[in-house]
């Protein structure tokens, strides 16, 4: 694939300053962290090889299959694409993120109580699109949660168990979401 | 990190307080590819099963590993149930081959039938054994004795107990399996049989598993392999290297080695992302393979394999009876290549300690592994440990052995530890597919409507596809063997009196090896296709047909049970459901008992389907519905996990028939990521009715693919009532219906590359010299040769102000000069950057202040000549890619300015490149009668305009040079004037568009979108910057505001100066490009919010262009992100870039994509034509810098 007889300058140029390492400070699962890598680096290897976060996998590296997904100031974006420089300065989520004060997310909670995984290689990228899906659309269609996941891939043919863990997480939120506004209401 | 392999293994060998029951055997299990006698040949064998330790844990060994179908879960409830302890008390290990025993490879269902049956036995021989500790230790008989979670208790006296982990303490029992044990009867099962939910998938659920990905030990480095460019095809492979450039991965950081075997090439680098970088750049340089035949439609390669035909079954005289049959029935079923598609690329790390090796995989067969790893090694097995680990679904052989010795070899040239993860390219490329099939079928009626006879014949072009290292590194031939797999369920369930099976056993031709429904899954398509085509020839209804000649009861009463949960209403032709509008409807039926293993093999569960289509007549989409899918499993030990599998094989088996074939051209495989091998996503996946037969005195049978066998016949059938089309070859994409639902009228191969000859282009000098004698003719009146100035000492830079120097800045920023001139490190003025010109490579040169290779020894007033009129100091002419005559018109201050920053620059002694176009272009005196025809300055100062207006005609037109890349140039290669200024040109590659009324932007460029886009590198209205223009906006950063909103005023006004003519597409009714190429590759970020806001492709200015450059060089290369590129990113720009398909899509499959994605968001634009060559010509150039 390479192209042949260029000088060396040409391709030694941008590469080089690409992948200089450089200080970078993230904002990951609520707390500040800094990694040295260079700009263009990936954040999937920064979270999974810096950070030991191994929630996010690679699966295609080309946006496609959904793996390596994280939330990125509360919207479910993948990380395979996104340049280490671009995620400075903006809320980092990972699955390990998910949970609050030792409790697990509702959504990770009806994942598991469907046992909505085989190999469970894409349950990462399901889980983190089920959440930005659920705070965007706390009531959502079927209709409307097939296509919030059509571009999340499995090969195990997961689809049945994972639609039903969705309505049952959307059912989860809705309850607590009621019971925290009841409570509100009664303590005013 | 776990303990390592060695390290446990001695713990089970030598600790005391555990009871453990062994396993005594002689040979291993036979292995595919074994010669004759060698499995027994390695003697008596003993392998630790089970073993109960002090604190009541039971920890069970098995061979096979869990390949995400549960296993792990169902083999606990088998030891839990046998050994009456709670099934959280029971962790399994799976496939170590330093514990594990050796039960052959993970394959063909048989885990649950067979690899469970010594587990069970072992634990009740540990039960019996322990009841018997507790008799003598309690003092009563055994009789007496009953068990409950892990406690034995008298049963008239419930104080009195003891648990099994008191009877363990204080000894070491070292037992011998007894296939006598007794074992419990089904009717006390409380643990197998119930629904369990998975052990798994709590830690899966909170990123706190340990994939065979996420392993990592002390030391680790990452590597990456570069793979032969002939994908998927192991025959060609054999000495195919012809050199690797070590110099051209020298500037990748932390790079650790570059590691040469043969045809093996790999890299490693401390960090991952760099090891991916040298991966990439790395140059390597192979002689071509062999060409393929054409595998898209494989019937004809397959035939013309060569092969051994295996006769499988004879029975009564099929010649006389075909010769006397009432009707023949002849057919020729077709089944495609298809890919296990992992969704997690294969992994695996592997250190040496000591001479020993470690592999971490997520291999399908443990101990097979590790005998490829000891060959490839020449290392004694006993050396080598292979720690299992789940990996993403593999459904068959996938890349996990491959990448396992790609790994070992790495950790043995480099002496550390190294993981190495293969790209989705590579996973895609050299998976072993599941191979093509061609089923023959020569039949027919009979007087009475039944079958006269069944001559059915098979191909099945697969083997055990040898471990990828082994073939690269010349361990073994690339010749591989035959293995005799096409026979899996090759005999028909049906009782034809007269009936022949033969299997022609051949050789792969693309790498293949078993996947799911191994060569069951095409037969059975034939078996069911054919038998639904005698009941319509006979006229009865398909199901009823079936149940006449179906000898076995258990398989006509799941039969008859799926049809009545189906509500199947019988019928003898198609058009059962009707339709309405464009869509009709249909119901198909085909059953299967998957028969697995070598010939006459095993049966595992009997599935039976009912599908529902829905069909498109005008677009030939296709839709399943609903499955109404029955599956007598025998026992289920875990019925969930089994209702699990059942709907995991019914949306990958109807993935697999409707969407699925891997995609060849004559060097190997084209589908390399998902766009080009879609799979099913959730808006298709059916409604799915699952009945499972309760059967739990029967034996527990295999389920982890019977499902899948009667889906292709099922669909197909149902396609069949809908359309009374029968389609006997898959898959069933909307182009392969369309076509066989509306035949062409004429014919005629239609594609976006089209055929039209390349367009020339415009470029720097284009037509300068191919103008002809005419304008050489010129030449001779003018001067050629211009003097030279003296050279100088190097100024002072302190001779000037600080507040000149600052100047100067702002006028090299406003002049963009870095985005050519800039040094290796990207920052300094040092040159070397190429500028691609039909005539060959112009060179940026050094203006630094360096005396020798720069501009040191340059005056001021040399200075100044070169810029204004493009003559160097030595008196030689420069080419015009120096935009001279846009500089003729800068003021002297901003000139001196310039000079003087430049000579406060720090000298680099590095000369640039020099440039030496072809003969005669490297005329330079010729450009003098160029200058006497064009070089004129721009008049820009308008009275009658406002200030920002005049300051912006300033900057746009002479600092700024726009018109360098955005006009269009004349027959001589000089920019044009008039009302063609601006009009839109070519640099570099890429299109410069209109910035005039000529622009085809759906929306106007207002000035405030162009601000935004010239401050901030996007514009939401319009898109982003790229290529080269996004070197500009980033070289214009030091600029004020005050200077971009100028730019904008002036830009904006030049809109109004022309009418845009618009250009309309001519109504076609043939969906441009390919539309699931678009869906899979590009739409989960420009359709689906993956990649963040987006400008939508509807307003990208390039889709709309008239030409498809800057589009294609977006799909090629790749789009940087806004962070990445800009010092003033747009804070609303999405932080996501675009990945580069240059390694993954091929010329055609880029111009599909291309093409679609103007027919879809710019449908009013006519289609662009000669897609494909433009491709490759923009393949061909250098992707830009800073990409």
């Amino acid at each position: 694939m390479q192209d042949e007889g260029r000088p060396m300058a040409e391709d030694a140029r941008p590469h080089d300053a690409r992948l200089a390492p450089a200080r970078h400070r993230l904002h990951v699962n609520g707390r500040g962290v800094s990694v040295e890598a260079a700009p263009g680096t990936r954040l999937l290897y920064v979270l999974r090889n810096d950070l030991a976060l191994n929630g996010p996998k690679y699966g295609c590296g080309l946006g496609q299959c959904g793996s390596c997904t994280v939330l990125v100031d509360g919207r479910a974006l993948r990380s395979c694409t996104i340049p280490l420089r671009a995620a400075t300065g903006r809320r980092i989520t990972t699955l390990e993120g998910l949970a609050e004060g030792g409790r697990l997310h509702p959504v990770q909670e009806a994942f598991i109580a469907e046992n909505a995984a085989q190999c469970g290689y894409c349950l990462n990228g399901m889980i983190m699109t089920t959440v930005a899906l659920l705070t965007a659309n706390p009531d959502p269609s079927e209709a409307e949660i097939r296509d919030g996941l059509r571009a999340n891939l499995c090969r195990c043919g997961t689809h049945v168990e994972i639609l039903r863990a969705v309505r049952a997480a959307a059912a989860r939120l809705r309850g607590r979401a009621q019971a925290s506004a009841a409570a509100q209401a009664s303590a005013a | 990190m776990t303990e390592e392999p060695a390290a446990r293994r001695r713990r089970w060998q030598e600790a005391d307080d555990l009871l453990l029951i062994y396993r005594e055997t002689m040979g291993r299990p036979p292995r595919l590819g074994d010669a004759p006698g060698a499995a027994l040949a390695v003697g008596p064998q003993r392998a630790l099963y089970l073993a109960v330790d002090a604190g009541g844990r039971v920890t069970a060994f098995n061979g096979h590993v869990d390949l995400g179908t549960g296993i792990r879960t169902a083999l606990a409830q088998i030891v839990a149930e046998e050994l009456d302890v709670p099934l959280a008390r029971v962790a399994m290990e799976l496939g170590s081959t330093a514990t594990a025993p050796d039960q052959g490879g993970t394959i063909a269902s048989e885990t649950i039938q067979i690899a469970a049956v010594p587990l069970r036995q072992a634990a009740a021989t540990a039960r019996r054994h322990l009841i018997e500790a507790a008799s003598r230790r309690l003092n009563r008989g055994t009789g007496e004795l009953v068990v409950a979670a892990g406690t034995v208790r008298v049963a008239d006296e419930p104080d009195l107990a003891v648990a099994y982990g008191d009877l363990v303490r204080g000894g070491r029992t070292e037992l011998t399996l007894d296939p006598e044990a007794p074992v419990k009867p089904v009717e006390d099962y409380a643990i197998v049989g119930q629904p369990v939910p998975r052990v798994d998938i709590p830690a899966k659920a909170v990123g706190a598993f340990t994939y065979v990905h996420d392993v990592r030990v002390p030391g680790m480095v990452h590597g990456r392999v570069v793979r032969p460019p002939v994908p998927g095809v192991e025959t060609a492979l054999g000495g195919l290297l012809l050199g690797v450039d070590e110099a051209s991965v020298a500037h990748i950081p932390g790079l650790v080695g570059v590691v040469t075997l043969g045809d093996f090439v790999g890299v490693v680098a401390e960090r991952e992302e760099n090891a991916i970088e040298a991966a990439r750049a790395l140059r390597v340089t192979w002689r071509p393979g062999e060409t393929l035949p054409d595998l898209n439609r494989p019937e004809a390669a397959l035939r013309d394999n060569p092969a051994t035909p295996r006769k499988l079954l004879d029975r009564g005289d099929v010649e006389r009876a075909l010769a006397h049959a009432e009707a023949r029935l002849d057919r020729t079923y077709v089944w495609p290549y298809q890919m296990h598609g992992s969704i997690g690329p294969s992994c695996a790390v592997a250190a040496f300690r000591d001479g020993d090796l470690v592999v971490w995989s997520g291999t399908q067969n443990p101990h097979v592994l590790q005998s490829d790893l000891a060959t490839l090694l020449d290392l004694p097995e006993e050396r080598i440990a292979i720690e299992r680990h789940e990996a993403a679904g593999c459904y068959g052989r996938n890349c996990a052995d491959d990448v396992a010795a790609d790994a070992a070899l790495l950790a043995r040239a480099v002496g550390r530890p190294v993981r190495v993860q293969l790209t989705r390219e590579q996973e895609h490329a050299w998976e072993p597919k599941g191979a093509a099939q061609v089923m023959d079928v020569r039949g027919g009626l009979d007087a009475e409507g039944g079958p006269a006879a069944y001559d059915f014949e098979t191909r099945y072009p697969s083997n055990g596809a040898p471990t990828l290292a082994l073939i690269l590194t010349g361990k073994v031939t690339a010749t591989p063997a035959t293995y005799p797999m096409g026979d899996r369920t090759a005999v028909p369930p049906y009782a034809f009196g007269n009936a022949r099976v033969t299997v022609h056993d051949m050789p792969p031709i693309a790498r293949a090896s078993w996947m799911r429904g191994v060569s069951a899954l095409p037969n059975t398509f034939a078996h069911e296709s054919y038998i639904d085509e005698l009941a319509t020839a006979a006229g009865i209804d398909p199901i009823e047909y079936r149940l006449r000649y179906l000898p076995d009861p258990r398989a006509a009463d799941l039969v008859r049970a799926v049809a009545e949960r189906a509500a199947w209403v019988p019928h003898t032709r198609p058009g059962s459901h009707g339709g309405s509008g464009d869509v009709l409807y249909g119901r198909g039926f085909a059953y299967a008992v998957y028969v697995h293993g070598p010939f006459p093999g095993k049966a595992a569960a009997w599935a039976a389907w009912v599908a529902d289509v829905a069909v498109n007549r005008v677009t030939g989409e296709v839709a399943v519905t609903r499955v109404v899918v029955g599956q007598d499993s025998g026992l289920m030990i875990n019925p969930d996990g089994v209702r699990h599998q059942i709907h995991g094989n019914v949306i990958q088996s109807t993935s697999r028939v409707l969407k699925e074939s891997v995609g060849f051209d004559a060097t190997g495989v084209t589908s390399r990521e998902w766009g080009s091998y879609p799979i099913l996503a959730f808006p298709q996946v059916p409604e799915i009715d699952v009945l499972m037969v309760p059967r739990p005195h029967d034996p527990p049978l295999g389920a982890g693919e019977s499902a899948s066998v009667p889906s292709a016949a099922a669909i197909t059938n149902a396609l069949f009532d809908a359309t009374g089309i029968r389609f006997r070859e898959l898959p069933l994409t909307a182009d392969a219906v369309r076509a066989a639902l509306n035949p062409p009228r004429i014919s005629g191969p239609e594609h976006p590359g089209g055929d039209s000859a390349p367009r020339r282009r415009r470029g720097f000098l284009a037509g300068l010299f191919g103008a002809g004698a005419g304008a050489l003719a010129l030449a001779t009146t003018l001067l050629p040769w211009r003097p030279a100035y003296p050279s100088i000492e190097r100024p002072d830079s302190a001779a000037y102000s600080a507040a000149t120097i600052a100047q100067g800045r702002l006028v090299a920023a406003a002049g963009a000069c870095l985005v050519c001139h800039a040094g290796p490190d990207g920052r300094s003025f040092a040159g070397g950057r190429g500028l691609e010109t039909p005539f060959g490579t112009v060179y940026a040169s050094n203006i630094t202040p360096d005396v020798g290779a720069g501009i040191g020894a340059w005056s001021y007033p040399a200075f100044a000549r070169a810029m204004r009129e493009g003559v160097s100091r030595d008196g030689h002419h420069l080419y015009p890619a120096h935009p001279y005559p846009s500089f003729a018109g800068i003021a002297e201050r901003d000139l001196q300015a310039l000079y003087a920053y430049l000579m406060a620059q720090e000298p680099v002694a590095r000369p640039a490149p020099e440039t030496g176009l072809r003969f005669p272009f490297n005329l330079r005196p010729l450009m003098a009668d160029w200058n006497a025809l064009f070089l004129r300055p721009v008049a820009t100062a308008d009275p009658a305009r406002g200030p920002d207006w005049n300051r912006g005609a300033y900057l746009v037109e002479v600092l700024g040079h726009c018109g360098a890349c955005h006009s269009p140039r004349n027959a001589l290669g000089a920019e044009r004037r008039g009302e063609a200024r601006l009009a839109g040109g070519f640099a570099d590659g890429w299109e410069a568009p209109a910035l005039t009324g000529l622009s085809r932007s759906p929306l106007p460029w207002t000035e405030d979108d162009l601000f935004a886009y010239l401050r901030k590198g996007r514009s939401a209205r319009h898109g982003s910057a790229a290529g080269p223009m996004a070197d500009v906006v980033a070289s214009l950063a030091p600029l004020p505001d005050e200077d971009i909103r100028a730019m904008a005023v002036y830009l904006a006004s030049l809109a109004g100066e022309a009418p845009a003519p618009r250009p309309t597409a001519t109504a076609t009714s043939r969906p441009a490009g390919s539309a699931s190429l678009f869906q899979g590759a590009c739409a989960a970020c420009h359709e689906g919010g993956a990649g963040g806001d987006l400008v939508p492709l509807g307003l990208v200015t390039s889709v709309h262009s008239a030409h498809p450059d800057n589009l294609i060089q977006a799909v090629l290369n790749g789009v940087a992100a806004a962070a990445e590129r800009f010092p003033n990113p747009d804070p609303g720009a999405p932080p996501a870039a675009m990945p580069a398909f240059r390694d993954t899509l091929t010329d055609r499959q880029v111009a599909e994509v291309v093409a679609y994605t103007r027919a879809r968001y710019a449908p009013d634009a006519p289609a662009w034509t000669g897609l494909e060559a433009a491709v490759a010509r923009v393949r061909g150039l250098r992707p830009h810098a800073g990409w």
